[in-house]
């Protein structure tokens, strides 16, 4: 329940700040009356970006993924001979 | 399979640069330049400016509505 009204005491200073930015006439007036969109659309870029930012530095650590492979073998030559299939080889 | 993730990573992060610079001058830069200016040939009527992202969200929400159904029908044909 707590979170839900932080949301939207967020949405409602977000609302009540285009407001106001919409009666001051420092900006021009198209401005202002776009912002929203654009602030939902260069949200939308920040995640994509962070996405393939995040991809782009992933880490693959082939060491451990050599180790992993021994042990795989390792634990399927156990379980063989006590009568547990492991399946997909 | 490390170059091929670096790869996807690389061209996600170059479209989404793109969209915002595009869209950061189209919506904020354009207006302050003279209407006969040779730029104004490459970007769409400002109007394309609040539809394109509006039936984008639209799409996505039509998307995830069908999406969503089909999993309900699909789980509940299997139990049936």
């Amino acid at each position: 329940m707590k979170h839900i009204v932080k949301i939207m005491t967020l949405l409602v200073a977000i609302s009540a700040l285009w407001g106001g930015l919409l009666q001051i006439s420092m900006v021009p007036r198209s401005h202002a009356l776009l912002l929203p969109i654009y602030f939902v659309v260069c949200l939308g870029c920040y995640g994509l970006l962070m996405v393939g930012v995040g991809l782009m530095q992933f880490p693959t650590c082939p060491q451990e993924a050599v180790l992993l492979q021994q042990d795989i073998i390792e634990a399927k030559k156990y379980l063989k001979p006590r009568g547990v299939d492991v399946g997909s080889d | 399979m490390e170059l091929a993730d670096r790869a996807v990573g690389f061209l996600l992060s170059f479209v989404s640069i793109s969209i915002f610079t595009y869209y950061t001058f189209w919506v904020i830069i354009l207006p302050f330049v003279d209407s006969d200016h040779f730029i104004h040939q490459y970007f769409l009527p400002q109007e394309f400016a609040i539809l394109i992202p509006v039936f984008a969200g639209v799409v996505l929400l039509c998307f995830l509505c069908v999406f969503v159904g089909f999993v309900m029908l699909k789980s509940k044909k299997k139990k049936a």
